[in-house]
């Protein structure tokens, strides 16, 4: 059985102005143990921002192009199944 | 010839390619392949983000023994090593993280070539589903009483 391990990591915190900026992503590996063989998904998670007062806030980052590539496939199999049911009742 | 597989210097060096092959393989599930390399303008920082996609895999063999058949008095050794892998790495701009002493945002990259093919894609599949839908209705046999 392959391991699945997903882990979230973060990087150096760097400093523009009176703000401290850290990024955060998140980590899918798929290994096979035994086999030299694995996958690797590393994709940006958030950014976390702290300002000099110590307030913190999290900066999601949203991959808007793979939400709109499911949608239009979740789209195209909801119109697939409408057409179907359409063309049924006719 | 004998079953012992050893590993000659050759195949060790071998291994350590592949080891760091590796190794190189497992720095892509670091912080900084995702987070590009700042771009500072002025007071403004720029930082590009990208998703990145990681899949390899490899083998390695070596082997050694000796054979009498030719000459049993003076039996002949030989050895061998052999090797092979392969593995691609996809990487895809997400986001860019803008950082101002004014304020942190996140502006998105919109790849519209792939949206657009994805469209075409699923607006292909639909016409299909109605093409076979309307003409596997014309086909059916009319059942006469």
């Amino acid at each position: 059985m392959p391991t699945i391990e997903t882990e979230t990591k973060y990087g150096e915190s760097r400093q523009v102005g009176d703000l401290e900026i850290t990024p955060v992503t998140r980590v899918l590996k798929i290994h096979k143990p035994g086999y030299h063989a694995g996958l690797i998904w590393n994709r940006p998670k958030a950014v976390i921002v702290k300002t000099s007062d110590g307030k913190e806030r999290t900066l999601p980052v949203t991959d808007v192009t793979r939400l709109i590539i499911w949608g239009m496939l979740a789209g195209g199999i909801l119109g697939a199944i409408m057409i179907r049911l359409i063309y049924r009742h006719r | 010839m004998t079953d012992e597989m050893n590993t000659t210097p050759t195949g060790e060096a071998g291994l350590e390619l592949f080891q760091n092959t590796m190794e190189e393989f497992l720095a892509a599930a670091d912080v900084r392949v995702v987070y590009g390399e700042p771009i500072q303008h002025e007071d403004t920082l720029i930082i590009p983000t990208a998703e990145v996609l990681c899949g390899m895999g490899f083998g390695v063999g070596s082997g050694s023994g000796t054979s009498a058949e030719q000459n049993p008095e003076k039996p002949s050794q030989g050895s061998g090593i052999g090797g092979g892998g392969g593995g691609r790495v996809l990487s895809r701009p997400v986001a860019v993280v803008v950082a101002s002493p004014e304020g942190v945002r996140v502006e998105p990259v919109v790849d519209i070539t792939k949206i657009a093919l994805a469209g075409l894609t699923a607006l292909g599949f639909m016409v299909g589903m109605m093409f076979r839908m309307s003409s596997g209705r014309r086909a059916l046999p009319e059942i006469e009483e």
